[in-house]
Order: structure tokens, then sequence, then C-alpha cells
């Protein structure tokens, strides 16, 4: 239990930290803004209860909405894909179920399991967060390019940072 | 009351989650506007010594840009100098009271903190209250005009930028006068939209956009961009794209400009509103 708490809390940390110091001043011509920090909320065990997950959502999306001087757009974004999550892992569970204790990751169910759960997850985050940022639906179509741009290059460092983490 | 509970107890998980989005949007709505940027401000002070060493790394990256840029600088400034020693030494009367005379008065500043990847931009500037900064004034860097102070603390401002959906700036063709509202579509970050430009005004590729100095924040005549494209849309208006002066994306040395007698032209123009 503490022992998992301190590893989560490493993750967090070094999320966090990649994205205010790195990923924030990624600004390829105004489209493309990768926001790995998500990744966190995907990493948490499968178990965890579901109040816990919105909070800790919450609070992510908050610190990230502290860096980059936007209250309420990212913490927003970030409690839906928080409450989508357990409906997601229910979705696309593999066929003997999940192991118990188990951490929804790469090398524990697979390439492109994780690779589907990425997708789902980041394009909820991320449709909803450029569509708050805009707040209105004039220009709905260059909002959505820009959702699937970021999410893109969001998913292919996610799926980098998991193989590392792999490698490992 | 049981059954109150037996709902509350079924539906925990949506009933969190719906006032968790609640106060997101909540301070979504309210905390964002252009006037709560100083509510927001405060926060950022937290950031800031960050924001700073990354600033600081990346400053040192962009020397030789910078460098190109102050030397540019320098030499329009040199010809100005050279143009306005000649009329003093033509005239018999030097007039020396800076009090009566100087309009304008200009700082420098660095710019730690900035982005061109959201709708509504602003940008942080490394001087404040301290250094003379207050809200209102205008900001340009080397190469022309990039955004106006919304909010000063002690030694740091916040700055709207350019490429801001909120900002609004009167501009107008050099070649002729003509002078409209300039703003940010939000789509690209070296564009802006020149409108009220009636169909009539001649209108060329190339043509260079200056201030007109009507809002008491710009000074008078400085460089915007130039037009890029133009359409007509409507039945009487020019729709004309605007290739700006300024690149945000590296945007670091900037000159924020106060106007001495913005108080006395506001005045006298609120009498008559």
């Amino acid at each position: 239990m503490i022992n998992s708490i301190i590893r989560f809390g490493l993750i967090f940390i070094l999320l966090i930290l990649l994205q205010v110091l790195l990923f924030n001043n990624i600004q390829f011509s105004g489209y493309v803004n990768p926001y790995i920090y998500l990744m966190f909320i995907m990493l948490l065990p499968v178990e965890i209860p579901a109040w816990l997950l919105l909070l800790l959502s919450f609070l992510t999306g908050a610190i990230i909405d502290f860096f980059s001087g936007s209250p309420g757009m990212h913490s927003s974004a970030t409690v839906l894909a928080g409450f989508v999550r357990p409906y997601v892992l229910n979705l696309i569970s593999p066929r003997d179920g999940y192991e118990p204790n188990s951490d929804p990751s790469m090398i524990i169910y697979g390439f492109r399991w994780f690779l589907i759960y990425t997708i789902v997850i980041v394009l909820v985050h991320h449709t909803a967060l450029f569509y708050l940022e805009v707040f209105r639906f004039t220009d709905f179509l260059r909002t959505f390019g820009r959702v699937i741009l970021s999410s893109a290059f969001s998913i292919a460092f996610i799926l980098l940072i998991e193989f590392y983490r792999k490698g490992k | 009351m049981r059954s109150l509970l037996n709902f509350l107890a079924r539906y925990n998980n949506l009933i969190i989650f719906l006032i968790l989005e609640g106060f997101s949007i909540y301070f979504l709505a309210t905390r964002n506007s252009y006037h709560n940027t100083r509510v927001m401000f405060g926060i950022r002070g937290l950031t800031h010594s960050i924001e700073m060493k990354v600033s600081n790394m990346r400053s040192y990256m962009s020397l030789k840009h910078v460098n190109e840029a102050l030397a540019l600088e320098n030499i329009a400034l040199k010809n100005r100098i050279e143009q306005l020693v000649k009329t003093d030494n033509s005239s018999f009367i030097s007039v020396s009271d800076s009090v009566y005379q100087q309009q304008y008065i200009h700082t420098s500043a660095t710019v730690i903190d900035n982005s061109i990847n959201k709708q509504k931009n602003f940008f942080t500037i490394n001087k404040g209250r301290e250094q003379g900064v207050a809200v209102d004034m205008a900001v340009t860097s080397g190469y022309g005009v990039s955004g106006v102070i919304v909010s000063c603390s002690e030694n740091y401002s916040l700055a709207m930028s350019v490429l801001n959906l909120d900002f609004r700036l009167s501009a107008r063709l050099k070649s002729n006068g003509y002078y409209g509202s300039l703003n940010w579509d939000g789509a690209n970050y070296r564009k802006a939209v020149l409108s009220e430009i009636p169909q009539h005004v001649p209108v060329n590729v190339g043509d260079t956009v200056e201030t007109t100095g009507y809002s008491a924040v710009f000074p008078e005549g400085i460089m915007v961009g130039t037009v890029s494209d133009f359409e007509k849309v409507g039945g009487d208006f020019y729709k004309i794209t605007i290739t700006l002066a300024t690149d945000f994306k590296k945007l670091h040395f900037v000159d924020i400009i106060g106007n001495m007698k913005k108080s006395e032209q506001l005045e006298l123009q609120n009498l008559f509103q």
C-alpha cells in the first residue's frame, strides 16, 4: 500500500515536471501541443475506487492549470477522462478479465490493448480540452483539427514513455 | 430517507463527477476573462521562479538571433538619430524642456513566459510596478507591435499578446491613411485580420500597416505588419489578412511604451461622450 503510494507519487511528480518544463514549451505552429500528464490517470491501478480516481484527476488537472494559467480548463477535461476511465476499462477488458491488483500497463495486457486504451482516453480528454478552450462551436473543423493533431502526438509520446517503462 | 440514501450510494460517483466538473467549469467561466487576469496573476507568482529558469536557458540558446535583431534595431535607431540631428542643426531654437515635449517613455524588458498555441495568449515580462510599468502601456518588439500590459505586480507584468481573441488595435494603411480595426482570428500565429477598410480604398499585397495612435496606448506609426491577402466581404468592406511583423515564437526583448499624456487625452475625450 505505502509502496504503491510512493511509486505513484513519483510517477505523478515526474509526469507533471515533464509536462510543465518540456511539453508545455513545444509549440509547433499553434496546432500541436501534446499533453502527456494524462498518463498518470491512465496508469492508476485497475481497482482504484472511482471517487479517488476522480479526486486525483481533479488534482492533476488543477496543478497543470496552475502552471499554464488557465483555471478550470485542464481540471474539467481531466475529471471527464477520470470519469470515463472505468467504463473504457470495462469495454475493452481482456477475455479472462483483469488480474487482481494490477496496473493497466503494456507489460501485462500487451501493446494492442494499451494502444486502444490510450487512443480512447486521450481523444476524450483532448476533445473536451480544446472545445473548452475556444468555448464556442464556430470554427468547429479547425478545433477538430487541433484535437486530432495534438492527440496523435500525445498518443505517440505516451506510447514512447510506456515502452521505456517496459524496457526497464 | 432510506431511498434517498440508496440513491446517493448508487450514484455517488456520478455525483462526485458532477460536483468536480461544476467547480472546474465555474473556474473556467469566471477566472479567465480579461479583467480577472489580475486574480490569475496572483496564482502565477508561485510558478514564476521555475519559468524564470526555463526562460534563462532559452534566452541563452537564442542569443545569436537576438544579436542579429539588436544589430538591425541599432541601425534603424542610428538612422533616426541622424535625421533628428540634422533638423536640430538647421533650426535656431532648440527646445530642451523634456517635460512639455516628451510624450512617450520607453523601457526595455525581457519576456520570461510566452505562448502562441492557445486562443487567448498572454506573455509575462520581467519588469513591474517598481520599474514604472503600469496597466495599459504598449509593448512592442524590435519588429513591431506585440501587446498591451493588462496586469502588474511588483517586479513582473502580464501582457495580452496580439495573439488573443480579445485584443483590438486601431491600425491604418501607411500608403493612404485609411484606418480599421485589427484583431486575431485564432488560426495562424503569423497572421491577423484588418477589417472595416472600405472597398473604394486601393489596397495592394505588401502594403505596410501601422498603428494610428487614436487609442492613446500605442504611439502613432509603429509597424504592425504587411498586407498578405485581401478579399471583399459583405457589401462595403475588405477583410485584409496581415502578416504580423513580430514573430511571437521568438519574442524575447521587448520595449514598453508609456504615454505620459494619456490621462489628459482620455479626460478630454470623455467630456464629450
